[in-house]
């Protein structure tokens, strides 16, 4: 005999508004996307140098569970606060650049008319929080008081803002086309994929968002050979894991946001899973977000890292102009075709 | 080749040689050559006149400290051991540079490089060997638990190719 209470509780934790944010798509599933990623990050570039990447632990699989044994080793290792940082900023930003990655899950849809907090304004809402962890990177590489963070901090703030501004007119431009800048509603509208109707705006999303998770060829702000981790050299145990995690969620979160505007999000649906939950007929959305986000970690064996310069002139020469062509495609199309 | 030459501003050309690029990234992602030796399982075999770790033979030594002299890092020193006259040579491994100056300078061969390199110290002072220690024979670790010595190849398609003996 189950007490009624625990129903209430059981209801409660199934309820969109809960079940969105912390288990699929957002917390937990990001917990396994962010695992398994990495373990196939490392995996994949050693592949391509002819290495054979983390093996040893559980070696019949290939040592996927390595990620867990460096999360037990970060959480138990000592965090050092440096004497000469401003302590509590050292240890508030990063939580709260995690917890910044955490909130767009409440806002993203994984299914059918299911989304946590149903915005007309999420696209919007969603990006811009995404764009709030750049200013407490800088805040934590101001807080640690060191030159290698200092030069990491410098870095971010040039690369914010040259990649920020298409990333935005990218996805506004594929919305224009929509009509509308509520996500459900774009995946709903989405009958052709997005990026056979603009693929400019699809490959500079792309770009700007390698940018900014900076990932290969864009991981000038961290810069491993240049100038030791970049904004995050002081830290150490569970606190690098955070911003470390951090800047893995922003990619995932980005590239959910990718494949609703430019992959047809959870289409097609599959009616069979909504039994478990009504969240998974909309599983589709998460496997292409997940091929995006290999594709996107895959780059790094094929690349060099750019100069900040270069970077800086892909970001205003080339992403900014060919953002604003997109919105005129967009627009062009939109005349065309009379809208979706 | 003036095809390779990078122009800048070119922009479809660019999106050429991204696609090669990644394409070459994937060929070498699907194919399953590898040049790691799985070294706990398989040891490379080094051979003849690798410079490892020193071995000395107490019964030859007739204690004219050559090599202690000779030594550029200052590792090798020459012990009194109690109940001796004769002093001997030890090596402390925090400084040796495995130049082998030691070995060759040595008039009697009682020191000797052996080809085991892969012994690990857990704190500083085990590093230290006096003439006691220092007269012992060297055990390699991971041949020790059975590891297979392979030899390497240089392969034309691979690059390296490690053939077990």
């Amino acid at each position: 005999m189950a007490p009624q209470p625990l129903d209430k509780v059981v209801e409660f934790i199934l309820s969109p508004h809960i079940f969105a944010p912390l288990i699929y798509p957002g917390l937990l599933a990001a917990m396994l996307v962010l695992l398994t990623l990495i373990w196939a990050e490392r995996k994949m570039t050693a592949k391509v140098q002819l290495r054979y990447g983390p093996l040893y632990v559980l070696k019949p699989l290939g040592g996927i569970i390595q990620l867990i044994a460096d999360a037990i080793k970060f959480m138990f290792q000592e965090p050092i606060l440096p004497r000469k940082a401003d302590k509590w900023v050292f240890v508030l930003a990063p939580v709260t650049m995690m917890a910044f990655t955490i909130i767009p899950f409440a806002f993203i849809p994984a299914a059918p008319g299911f989304v946590g907090v149903d915005l007309e304004y999420s696209l919007p809402l969603v990006l811009s929080l995404s764009a709030l962890v750049p200013p407490l990177i800088l805040a934590t590489s101001w807080a640690a008081n060191n030159k290698f963070t200092l030069l990491g901090g410098v870095r971010e703030a040039f690369m914010m803002v040259a990649y920020e501004t298409s990333l935005f007119i990218a996805a506004f431009a594929i919305a224009t086309y929509y009509g509308t800048l509520s996500l459900s509603k774009i995946v709903e509208a989405q009958t052709v994929p997005g990026i056979v109707l603009n693929p400019i705006a699809a490959a500079i999303f792309f770009v700007a968002m390698l940018m900014t998770a900076s990932k290969l060829p864009y991981d000038i702000v961290e810069g491993e050979q240049e100038i030791v981790a970049g904004p995050f050299t002081e830290y150490s145990g569970i606190l690098y894991m955070l911003v470390m995690g951090a800047s893995y969620m922003e990619l995932y979160v980005l590239s959910l946001v990718f494949v609703e505007l430019f992959l047809g999000g959870w289409k097609p649906v599959i009616p069979a899973l909504a039994s478990i939950h009504p969240a998974f007929q909309g599983i589709a959305l998460f496997i292409k977000a997940y091929l995006v986000l290999l594709f996107a970690v895959f780059l790094r064996s094929v690349y060099a890292r750019y100069r900040l310069d270069q970077a800086l002139e892909i970001g205003w020469k080339k992403l900014f102009p060919l953002s604003l062509i997109s919105v005129v495609w967009s627009l062009i199309l939109l005349v065309i075709t009379g809208g979706a | 080749m003036a095809e390779d030459v990078y122009k800048p501003g070119n922009l479809l050309v660019s999106l050429k040689r991204h696609a090669a690029a990644i394409a070459t990234g994937l060929r070498y992602l699907l194919s399953t050559k590898r040049m790691t030796v799985r070294y706990p399982e398989f040891v490379i075999d080094l051979g003849e006149g690798y410079r490892g770790m020193i071995r000395w033979h107490r019964d030859r030594c007739i204690s004219c400290s050559l090599c202690a002299q000779i030594c550029p890092a200052a590792a090798m020193k020459m012990y009194k051991l109690p109940g001796e006259k004769k002093m001997y040579p030890g090596i402390n491994y925090q400084r040796c540079i495995f130049c082998g100056f030691c070995v060759d300078v040595c008039p009697v061969f009682a020191l000797e490089h052996t080809p085991v390199h892969d012994i690990s110290y857990e704190e500083l002072d085990e590093m230290i060997y006096v003439p006691t220690k220092f007269d012992t024979e060297w055990v390699s670790p991971a041949a020790k638990e059975g590891a297979r010595p392979v030899k390497v190849v240089f392969d034309e398609e691979v690059g390296l190719r490690h053939e077990p003996q």
